[in-house]
């Protein structure tokens, strides 16, 4: 071992107390991660090959084809990010503007609403330090940490002694799940904390724990065991430092954020609540962070080519460009589109010239005009990234590697267009 | 071959849920091309009642469809303590949002964890390859 902690790229949890073991530039040994974390380290069994028009080719070629790209498109999308450095981000947001591109990420159809909100100060969050020392009511709404951040429970939210919480989980905290199904998580926090509801049925029994905060009898359309919600709203009451951890199944079921403003105002009226959105991939609220500090957006930008003017709104995210088929070329850092997207939105992909920046392969690179491999994100280049919480972290790189980072190939792009 | 070759096999409307799984996200990492991947993923868990309902067995193959796509995946059972007709759950992965509806009324996000399909069985055609999604 080389007696270091190294950050584990993994998910935005952004761990970072991994130890590892090196052989012949590549990790070995992975020690502490979860298991997703430690595959994500070791890398990927099929790394990507720079290709151009599906001829492997040198990195020159590919960076001056992808930049002939860029030139020559008259509205070209930038899109991925999520996996990618600040500093990387920070250059593709240069990329963007001096291309008149639309810049966007994975954010624009998941916890992009929820990150917003923080950054615009109408949700009160907390760092997951202060979890792990403070907090003695844990919510998981729509949230499966145990699937999507494994060491959450363990580093955390539930388990850990923390300064003001010495007896962990036995005593000191309660965990509670609200969700469509009984997640692996749920089954954590057991029966009596688990709070099964129906499909889209969230703003409703947010309505419903107002009322019960409020002292009034609550009721839901779906006659959920009132008893039941006046515990939990109880619960919530006496809790010192509670925190709602907002999960997918959460942000997709509600149409608006109103309710969660309403439960989150009431729930800091009698008690004391914070809230934290559960980002998955490592880097997306660096994403949302870098590009509002440049344009007061956190994602979803068109950018005048002319002017440098960053154009907001849902016709400019992802998913309308593609849909719309406004977009006439595509630059992929670090995201897979044919695979994430529905693939009714994403084939339009297939049909313009295609870029993908990515250490590994994946279906958007087999259908790209252009592929360049880049170093992986805190294993083989270094940087800073944001974690889901807000908190600044520094990457280290860990082993050489014949590719360039994703931050040095998208600034010889940009110097080549 | 047999007389329910002829048959045609009953086919039933269910609402999908997406989830995430460690395991089958731990596969994507390693290779989104690899065996491992497609077994963890091209899979729709499937209450008791709606398996019966197909008159298939677990582990058969079944065609799940609606207005954006077609995608031939394994059938489990969901395992879930507590009953649930007309639901079925994918695991977030290329197989699940070839089904995802393009339709957003202009918000910008689709609904991946709330849309219809058919399922029927597949009589054995084999699970759709990655590459041919």
């Amino acid at each position: 071992m080389t007696g270091e902690y190294y950050v584990c790229t993994g998910c935005a949890l952004l761990c970072d107390d991994i130890e590892v073991e090196t052989e012949d530039r590549k990790l070995s040994k992975v020690h502490a991660a979860c298991l997703k974390g430690v595959a994500r380290m070791k890398g990927c069994s099929d790394p990507l090959e720079c290709t151009v028009d599906g001829e492997k080719a040198d990195i020159d070629s590919a960076i001056t084809k992808a930049a002939a790209i860029l030139r020559n498109a008259k509205n070209p999308l930038i899109f991925g990010h999520g996996n990618s450095s600040s500093e990387a981000q920070k250059i593709s947001i240069g990329l963007a503007k001096k291309t008149g591109a639309y810049i966007d990420d994975t954010s624009s159809f998941c916890q992009g609403p929820i990150v917003e909100a923080i950054l615009q100060d109408k949700l009160r969050t907390c760092t997951l330090d202060d979890v792990r020392h403070k907090a003695d009511v844990i919510i998981f709404w729509g949230a499966d940490p145990s699937n999507s951040h494994p060491r959450h429970l363990s580093r955390y939210s539930y388990f850990p002694r923390g300064k003001e919480r010495q007896r962990g989980w036995e005593e000191d905290r309660t965990a509670i799940t609200i969700d469509i199904r009984k997640s692996s998580t749920a089954k954590i926090c057991r029966d009596t904390r688990f709070y099964q509801i129906p499909m889209s049925a969230d703003a409703e029994f947010m309505d419903a724990i107002v009322s019960g905060l409020s002292g009034k009898i609550p009721k839901t359309s779906f006659d959920f065991d009132k008893k039941r919600i006046l515990e939990l709203a109880n619960v919530m009451k006496k809790a010192k430092f509670g925190v709602i951890c907002v999960g997918l199944g959460l942000v997709y079921s509600l149409e608006e954020l109103e309710p969660l403003f309403k439960l989150m105002e009431k729930l800091n009226e009698v008690s004391n609540f914070y809230l934290i959105p559960m980002v998955g991939q490592y880097n997306m609220r660096g994403f949302n962070q870098n590009l509002f500090a440049e344009t007061g957006f956190i994602n979803r930008v068109k950018f005048n080519s002319e002017t440098g003017n960053a154009n907001h709104g849902a016709e400019n995210s992802v998913v309308e460009a593609l849909k719309n088929k406004s977009v006439d070329a595509a630059l992929i850092i670090g995201s897979d589109p044919l695979s994430s997207l529905p693939l009714s939105v994403a084939r339009y992909l297939t049909e313009i010239p295609l870029i993908t920046i990515d250490p590994c392969q994946n279906l958007t690179a087999t259908r790209s005009t252009v592929t360049i491999p880049c170093a992986l994100g805190g294993v083989e280049a270094g940087g800073t990234a944001v974690r889901m919480d807000g908190v600044e972290i520094e990457l280290k790189k860990i082993v050489e590697s014949d590719n360039l980072s994703d931050k040095e190939i998208l600034t010889r792009i940009m110097e080549a267009i | 071959m047999g007389f329910g070759q002829f048959l045609a096999a009953p086919e039933i409307k269910l609402k999908i849920v997406t989830y995430r799984d460690v395991f089958q996200n731990t596969a994507q990492e390693s290779s989104r091309f690899g065996e491992e991947y497609e077994k963890l993923s091209a899979v729709i868990k499937l209450d008791l009642k709606d398996i019966s309902k197909l008159t298939i067995k677990e582990g058969d193959t079944v065609i799940v469809k609606n207005g954006f796509g077609k995608v031939v995946v394994k059938a489990q059972k969901s395992g879930y303590e507590e009953a649930h007709p007309g639901i079925a759950y994918m695991v977030n992965s290329p197989w699940s949002n070839v089904l995802v509806p393009d339709e957003t009324g202009g918000s910008g996000v689709p609904k991946f964890k709330n849309f219809e399909v058919t399922v029927q069985g597949a009589k054995g055609e084999k699970v759709t390859g990655i590459r041919a999604l």
